[in-house]
């Protein structure tokens, strides 16, 4: 769509004079296959665009979406959404800027180029080693999705910015069954790196260590259940983190008084062993944006330093709510939601203990190595999240392994209750849903103690 | 863009598909339009309007299906929707083949359901509504101090499919659904809670009874602490069964059985519940909104029993699955897998108070979270954050919170011991579950030290 056009449509959008109009603009293309037992039982392709209208006046904002690009039909679109916001300022409209295009996405080899058929093959290698790897393994599933987006924010402000993000994950699973038992290992690794991540990833050793895990899992007996002191490893551990206090750091429920740390800002919020930062600017990271779904420049954020909560996740809707500077953190799964506040690579930082040095120090407690999803129920902060495999610490060494326990908490308490923080730093992707949608994030942490939390398990009958 | 001109779309995919080397094909399209207003402190904090449509095209080549979609509709859609088609079926090697179906008695298929009563959806009439929701949820009670979220919102949808077997199907339906959740605070204890209602026609909306289920769900929250750990008879509230069983309703998919992903493979027929436990999927029921005369594979639906007085009478097939164990589809070929459309669980004869005198000392257990986190579909194990009250002397007690519920979904089957009569209807992925509350015998509880 051309300039010209897009400035009648954000002045169709002020029609009712409100303060600020802005136009999105996204296409997204994307490549898939899905495996099953070494076989491809599933092969997508798609591409979309579409295009989303944001007025705003004070507080209040109205937001249409289409995937018609008729400009005429747009201008209606806009024109009739803003008589739902009488305002009083009517925004000037600013000189469009020159368009600024960004990438945070590294690309030697784009996905795009290489066919279907070597990921195939790939992947078909790694599921023969999986079937063959032990009798207990009965299912193996692979999968890899490759998708390019390009997004272009265009605002009465003048803002007037474009970002691409080409993305890729790969996904491997192995499942044991014993009897009616059946467990799983499972890695998912994603990248805003080109093609050549996937000849780099260890794909063999990934899938040795699934079938491992699925094994183990599958041979241990039930969690215990009740508080206890727990040991969350690096990596996707810091799933802990991004429920129980990056959710409520966000603009979302921070700016309506809806979070529990409403109001905390400079206040110990956590343990002073914890650090953490939101950062979105590492260069080829999966959760990592140049520019935000607002058009601004994203930021590497300090939220809690020693404890003290230093800064919140803020979106222009939070910033007018709570009179504060956007912090660069909107996002969109696509062009059918509204951004909002959300949350890109976040995690605790280093320590000064060693991993080892955690366990010794553990008389007796459960040792989470991986972490599954988990929700937070923002008002409260009382979350909750599965354990995929799980260890009992006896004596300050790792002991049997357990299966199905979940953690179970309020935010606030188990922020505090951090007692030591590991030096080994390691970031994991995953996508996190809320009210704009799916989005790709990275969670992240050292490995971390909680002195006392409560385990959801089953003790063996 | 309207849905005669994306109908042309298709129509020229289906012409040009046989000249590019396919076997079958067929050519799905959707429109859609909505429209939602949220509330917030006295104001429409938000008010959302759009039109979308879309076309996906599925084409088979040696037994394989190629799948590719678009929402960009120009002079290259059917170009690019063929090739990516071929791309995909040239990868493909899956074992069982696809079918492109058309029933020689129904090649025509049309149904449509709209309410007539869309053109009501207007943003004034929402925000009215909204505002006067709001405003009755906070004077509730002086506890009440915020509704965080407070959404209206309505969809109206077609969609039309054709294939080279000379299927031609329509659909087309309506809805609104209105959710609200509210926070209430008390000696700086904070509980959150709230209602939903979906329906047809929003002058049917009920403000008295939707107030009650906010009141209920939130303020009869206060004063909550957990119990000991162990053994409890538990009746899950019929919402919170809901949610419950739908985190494991995957396992009665025929794929989930066939790939060894289900524990149910090779148990039709035999004792899988409680006798007292009948489960049926009625597509065409009649208390349901929205109804499903055929699957989008263009297979007529029928009324049937999942499970039966505790005996597992079949899975669920697509035209797929369905060869594959040389029987047919149930009409469950739902967006390319499978899914399930309006499903009921048969009430019994007591209401809720009626289970809570029979159970004496136990819990009620009236929401679950967590579902996508502390369920393993697979095993069956959950091990599940849960909220709800104390029974004690068949009566209701205190509130109860910072509790797990832990156990096995094929166990928890069998050990239901009664059936409420307190149907719910609660909106799923497509048709609607409706359901009452049940009690369930001694379910693993993980609360303060023993």
């Amino acid at each position: 769509m051309n300039d010209k056009d897009i400035s009648r449509i954000i002045d169709a959008a002020l029609t009712n004079n409100a303060d600020f109009a802005e136009v999105y603009m996204e296409e997204d293309s994307s490549r898939s296959v899905s495996l099953l037992n070494g076989k491809v039982i599933k092969a997508g392709t798609g591409i979309s665009a579409g295009i989303g209208i944001r007025i705003m006046s004070g507080i209040n904002s109205v937001y249409v979406y289409s995937n018609d690009f008729d400009t005429e039909e747009l201008i209606k679109m806009a024109r009739q959404a803003s008589m739902a916001l009488s305002g009083q300022n009517r925004a000037e409209i600013a000189a469009l800027n020159e368009l600024c295009k960004t990438s945070p996405s590294v690309i030697d080899i784009d996905p795009a180029s290489v066919p279907k058929t070597d990921t195939v093959d790939l992947l078909k290698k790694a599921s023969d080693l999986a079937l063959g790897y032990d009798p207990l393994i009965t299912q193996v599933s692979c999968g890899y999705a490759a998708s390019s987006k390009t997004i272009r924010v265009v605002n009465s402000r003048g803002i007037n910015k474009e970002e691409t993000k080409k993305r890729i994950r790969l996904t491997m699973e192995a499942i044991a069954t014993k009897g009616n038992e059946k467990q799983s290992g499972r890695v998912s690794p994603g990248t805003l790196r080109g093609y050549e991540f996937v000849g780099e990833y260890p794909v063999m050793d990934k899938m040795r260590s699934c079938c491992d895990t699925a094994i183990r899992m599958v041979n241990a007996g039930y969690a215990p259940s009740g508080k206890m002191p727990v040991v969350i490893g690096n990596g996707f551990g810091g799933v802990i983190f991004h429920e129980a206090c990056g959710h409520v750091l966000e603009a979302t429920s921070v700016g309506i008084g809806a979070s529990c740390f409403t109001g905390k800002m400079g206040q110990q919020i956590a343990s002073p062993v914890v650090s953490a930062r939101d950062n979105a600017r590492i260069e080829g990271e999966w959760g990592s944006y140049y520019t935000d779904d607002e058009g601004n420049e994203s930021s590497d954020l300090l939220l809690i330093e020693n404890g003290i909560l230093k800064n919140y996740l803020v979106d222009e809707l939070g910033s007018r709510r709570m009179n504060m500077p956007v912090t660069g953190c909107a996002r969109r799964e696509d062009y059918c939601y509204a951004p909002t506040s959300r949350m890109s690579n976040t995690y605790i930082d280093n320590g000064s203990s060693t991993p080892e040095e955690i366990i010794a120090a553990t008389e007796e407690g459960l040792y989470c190595s991986q972490m599954g999803g988990g929700s937070v129920d923002t008002a409260t902060g009382e979350f909750n999240f599965a354990v995929n495999e799980a260890y009992m610490i006896r004596n300050g060494k790792i002991a049997e392994p357990v299966r199905g326990a979940t953690l179970i908490g309020k935010g606030p308490d188990v922020l505090m209750n951090i007692d030591m923080v590991g030096n080994d730093l390691k970031l994991s992707a995953g996508i996190c849903g809320a009210s704009s949608g799916n989005v790709p994030t990275t969670v992240g942490q050292p490995t971390i103690r909680v002195s006392s939390i409560l385990v959801g398990g089953r003790e063996e009958e | 863009m309207n849905l005669d001109d994306i109908k042309k779309y298709t129509e020229e995919l289906i012409d040009q598909s046989s000249s590019r080397g396919f076997e079958d094909s067929a050519a799905y399209c959707t429109d859609n339009i909505s429209v939602s207003v949220d509330i917030l402190n006295g104001e429409v904090s938000s008010y959302e309007n759009s039109h979308e449509y879309g076309i996906t095209f599925k084409a088979l080549k040696d037994g394989q299906m190629g799948t590719c979609t678009t929402n960009i509709l120009n002079e290259d859609t059917v170009r690019y929707l063929l090739d990516g088609a071929r791309e995909n079926c040239e990868v493909l090697d899956d074992e069982d083949p696809d079918f492109i179906y058309c029933d020689p008695d129904n090649k025509e298929l049309f149904y449509s359901q709209l309410s007539g009563n869309y053109g009501k959806n207007t943003y004034e009439k929402f925000k009215d509504l909204g505002l006067k929701i709001e405003k009755a949820i906070l004077d509730l009670d002086p506890r009440v101090k915020a509704v965080d979220y407070l959404s209206i919102s309505a969809v109206k949808s077609a969609s039309y499919m054709i294939n080279t077997k000379g299927l031609s199907a329509y659909t087309d339906e309506d809805g609104i659904a209105i959710y609200a959740g509210a926070r209430a605070e008390e000696n700086g204890v904070v509980k959150s809670g709230g209602h939903y209602w979906i329906g047809l026609d929003i002058d049917k909306f009920d403000l008295e009874d939707f107030k009650s289920h906010v009141y209920e769900n939130l303020i009869t929250k206060f004063g909550a602490s957990s119990v000991k750990s162990g053994n409890y008879n538990v009746i899950f509230k019929n919402e919170a069964f809901v949610s419950l069983f739908k985190a494991f309703f995957g396992n009665f998919s025929s794929f989930s059985i066939q790939k060894g992903l289900s524990l149910l493979a090779g148990k039709e027929n035999t004792k899988i519940a409680s006798e007292i436990f009948t489960l049926k999927e009625l597509p065409m029921y009649e208390k349901a909104l929205t109804k499903f005369p055929f699957d989008t594979e263009g297979v007529l639906t029928y009324d049937k029993a999942i499970v039966e007085n505790g005996i597992f009478k079949t899975a669920l097939y697509n035209l797929k699955t369905a060869n594959k164990e040389n029987r047919k589809s149930t009409g469950n070929g739902f967006g390319g897998g499978i899914g399930l459309t309006n499903a009921v669980v048969t009430p019994g004869d007591k209401d809720l108070s009626g289970l809570m005198e029979d159970v004496g000392d136990g819990l009620l257990i009236t929401d679950v979270s967590g579902l996508h986190a502390g369920v393993n579909p697979i095993s069956g194990d959950f091990s599940l954050l849960s909220e709800g009250f104390v029974i004690k002397a068949g009566k209701r007690g205190r509130p109860v919170e910072q509790i797990t519920i832990s156990g096995n979904f094929y166990d928890l089957l069998k050990n239901i011991t009664a059936v409420g009569s307190d149907v719910v209807n609660v909106p799923g992925s497509r048709g609607e579950f409706f359901c009452p509350s049940i009690t369930v015998k001694d379910m693993s509880i993980a609360g303060e030290e023993k």
